[in-house]
């Protein structure tokens, strides 16, 4: 299995911002996260309060990747949909490609049914998406030309306090 | 797997640092969260067993100075180093950009060491990546125990494919080499990935 790297340029940023708010509005959700498989995070709405998204990115694609591995142990080529239930908040995560998940975190004013429905969709009109983006020319603009020594020395130079 | 947005000017990559049980990969992470400044890491993620053994993987993201405007993040991780977790290790390398080998230095843990290296070969090879063209570097750690092999056949041992790759002698626990090789293997990941320009290559 080869992974591939990813760009998400603006126009893409934005057209994902669109359906990920469109998937707030229809499902009453109050966040959802768009996380690469190797736990990275990829697009964010709704997060009104201010959440951890490098932590749960981590986790959460660590979470569906030992489930994907469980479910392989059991024949299954994955479980498509984790679900966890909290005590006011739940999480819904849910396959977009082979690359990416969706997290959504919701309350009690929707119901995991709606959730569902509405992620089915989500995900869909996103991987569409990203179908694209993974075909675009990677290194573009500011970012064409190579770096400069100086240039790597800096972005790399790491320094305790 | 790097990660390019160009709507939020951020760019991610992965590191892996990967080796035996006991080498000291949460060794490394633990003294570079607590060394860096606020504003440079976030939050330290450790999911281990009740007596401190990883059991998934520790997380820390870090980030320097970013590269004409875009933010630079690092996000590093761990794998379980004991032999049965295997497939829990080959989880955490999924998209990885960079790799620190840390080998513990003492000669009793010399052939966990080999065998850990080949199994990050085996590894890699599953995501359809190879050693060789993987950036990584190896960091030979705990080099201030007394029973521990001259580096020159730690080299021998575990760096000795057709290009060697930069190595550091190390004491994670205080610090010794911990930044020298987290910094060598992100300038690697970054020069594989943007290129660098030739003057700068002299």
């Amino acid at each position: 299995m080869r992974i591939h790297d990813l760009v998400i340029h603006e126009s893409d940023a934005a057209r994902i911002d669109a359906v990920l708010l469109r998937f707030l509005s229809d499902s009453s959700c109050l966040a959802a996260l768009l996380i690469d498989r190797s736990g990275q995070p990829l697009a964010e709405a709704g997060t009104a309060r201010t959440l951890d998204v490098g932590s749960i990115g981590a986790l959460a694609a660590a979470a569906f990747s030992s489930t994907a591995a469980l479910a392989r142990l059991l024949g299954e080529s994955e479980f498509s949909v984790l679900f966890h239930e909290g005590v006011k908040e739940s999480l819904h995560v849910s396959t977009v490609d082979d690359n990416t998940i969706l997290l959504a975190i919701f309350d009690e004013r929707t119901t995991i049914g709606m959730v569902r429905l509405f992620a089915r969709e989500t995900c869909s009109s996103v991987g569409a998406i990203l179908a694209e983006t993974r075909a675009r020319p990677r290194l573009v603009g500011v970012l064409a030309a190579p770096l400069t020594a100086e240039e790597t020395r800096r972005a790399s130079d790491h320094r305790p306090a | 797997m790097s990660i390019i947005n160009y709507a939020a000017r951020v760019i991610n990559f992965k590191v892996v640092y990967y080796g035996p049980g006991l080498a000291g990969k949460t060794a490394n992470l633990q003294y570079i969260h607590r060394c860096l400044p606020e504003d440079n890491k976030g939050k330290m993620i450790s999911l281990a067993t009740g007596d401190d053994r990883t059991l998934f993987f520790d997380f820390l993201p870090v980030s320097a100075t970013g590269v004409r405007g875009f933010t630079t993040r690092f996000q590093l991780y761990t794998v379980p180093g004991q032999t049965h977790y295997n497939m829990t290790r080959k989880l955490v390398l999924r998209g990885v950009d960079g790799v620190v080998f840390v080998a513990d230095s003492q000669w009793d843990r010399l052939r966990d060491a080999v065998e850990s290296f080949r199994n990050l070969d085996d590894n890699l090879k599953e995501y359809g990546l190879a050693l060789a063209t993987t950036p990584h570097v190896i960091q030979y750690n705990k080099r201030d125990l007394g029973a521990v092999a001259p580096l020159d056949y730690l080299e021998y041992l575990l760096n000795r494919g057709a290009r060697r790759v930069p190595a550091f002698e190390a004491v994670a626990v205080d610090g010794t080499g911990v930044f020298d090789t987290l910094n060598t293997v992100s300038r690697m990941v970054l020069v594989k990935e943007f290129g660098q320009t030739q003057e700068a290559r002299a």
